[in-house]
């Protein structure tokens, strides 16, 4: 038998595994619609929430309890240590140096909260996709659309509340038109004002959700294809097929491949969620500095 | 027949819309890694810049992407 005949199958499988379906029934007929139903993507979600918080509660509370230590006057316990706390502390003076650099040393430690989420929430999301079996958040376009639309408030918000309405709808014209010639103002301003405003309220959101959904959705795919590949040319899977050495050679070197991709798609889990909270952060700055171009 | 059409016009939707950004892409790294190699005292900074720019470029092809399932 061809083993390359079952692979249509495979990859509806595979598709069907992707797709957005009520927790409880895993092979419910139907992708989900409705809003207000909990399905895979949402639970992994949740275990996404509760895995971050938790490690981060443990450390905040073992420097608290240093901290103590400290008043009271032990000196060898004022330093916070361990492999976990290390790697958490070196993650949010990341995030809080980024910050600072991007938005600026007096408005960047406001959003450090945020934009920590915004990172840690993503890169356990992501890691926890790739588990077997494991759903990332930005796996699905749900998912991504809720983070966008997080960020997005936030800087319209800033936008507003830094410059006022008309003052954030100004600072869409580069300055230099609003000092020309009346008609050219006009003319030229508009067409501006339009361009901006499409790609400030409309395109910025959209990309930031569909760059994290696109990225992860096609790494799944790309490592769920190399997947079905190994288990159809491994003869052991498919009683029906016959064991022959090429067989086993495609399998043995999809197998490495899935090796290979499956280090990238780590690789590409930490970029995501780097690109992810640098974008809001720049989004952010450009509503924070408005007015000044 | 209908059908075997669209499938022609997701695959080139997608694979027109990567030419653009690829290029891009490629010229935003290639420039990036010669000012490192320049001042590698600002590799810092021009990483930070250079995945900005990446992400902007990267719009366009993830719009083609998108239209790939839209259609």
């Amino acid at each position: 038998m061809n083993p390359m005949e079952l692979l249509p199958e495979k990859i509806a499988e595979l598709v069907h595994e992707l797709a957005v379906l009520p927790f409880d029934n895993m092979h419910y007929e139907h992708p989900v619609v409705s809003a207000f139903v909990l399905t895979n993507y949402v639970v992994w979600g949740i275990i996404a929430l509760i895995v971050i918080s938790t490690l981060f509660i443990l450390v905040a509370n073992k420097e608290k309890r240093a901290l103590a230590l400290a008043e009271t006057g032990d000196v060898t316990v004022l330093a916070p240590s361990g492999r976990l706390v290390g790697m958490l502390e070196a993650g949010v003076e990341f995030i809080r140096n980024l910050a600072i650099d991007v938005i600026g040393a007096k408005d960047g430690p406001r959003f450090v909260p945020l934009l920590g989420t915004f990172f840690f929430l993503i890169l356990t999301s992501n890691m926890l996709g790739l588990i077997p079996g494991g759903k990332s958040i930005g796996g699905t376009i749900g998912g991504t659309v809720a983070l966008a639309l997080i960020s997005w408030l936030v800087f319209v918000w800033v936008g507003f509340t830094k410059n006022g309405f008309f003052g954030y709808m100004k600072s869409l014209i580069p300055s230099g038109v609003r000092e020309m010639p009346l008609a050219a103002r006009i003319g030229l301003g508009g067409f501006i004002f339009l361009l901006e405003f499409v790609s400030t309220f409309i395109v910025r959101p959209l990309t930031l959700a569909v760059r994290l959904f696109a990225n992860l959705y096609a790494g799944h795919i790309i490592l769920g294809v190399f997947s079905a590949f190994v288990l159809l040319f491994i003869p052991i899977t498919v009683e029906k097929l016959q064991a022959s050495v090429g067989g086993v050679a495609v399998g043995a070197v999809a197998f490495v491949f899935l090796l290979i991709m499956y280090a990238f798609e780590v690789f590409v889990a930490f970029i995501q969620a780097y690109v992810f909270t640098i974008l809001t952060a720049v989004y952010i700055q450009s509503s924070v500095h408005a007015s000044e171009h | 027949m209908e059908a075997g059409l669209i499938a022609i016009g997701k695959g080139l939707a997608y694979g027109l819309a990567a030419i653009g950004p690829g290029v891009g892409i490629g010229i935003v790294g290639g420039k990036a890694l010669e000012a490192m190699a320049r001042q590698p005292e600002m590799a810092g900074r021009i990483q930070t810049t250079m995945f900005i720019a990446i992400a902007f470029t990267e719009a366009l092809a993830l719009l083609g992407f998108v239209l790939t399932f839209l259609l």
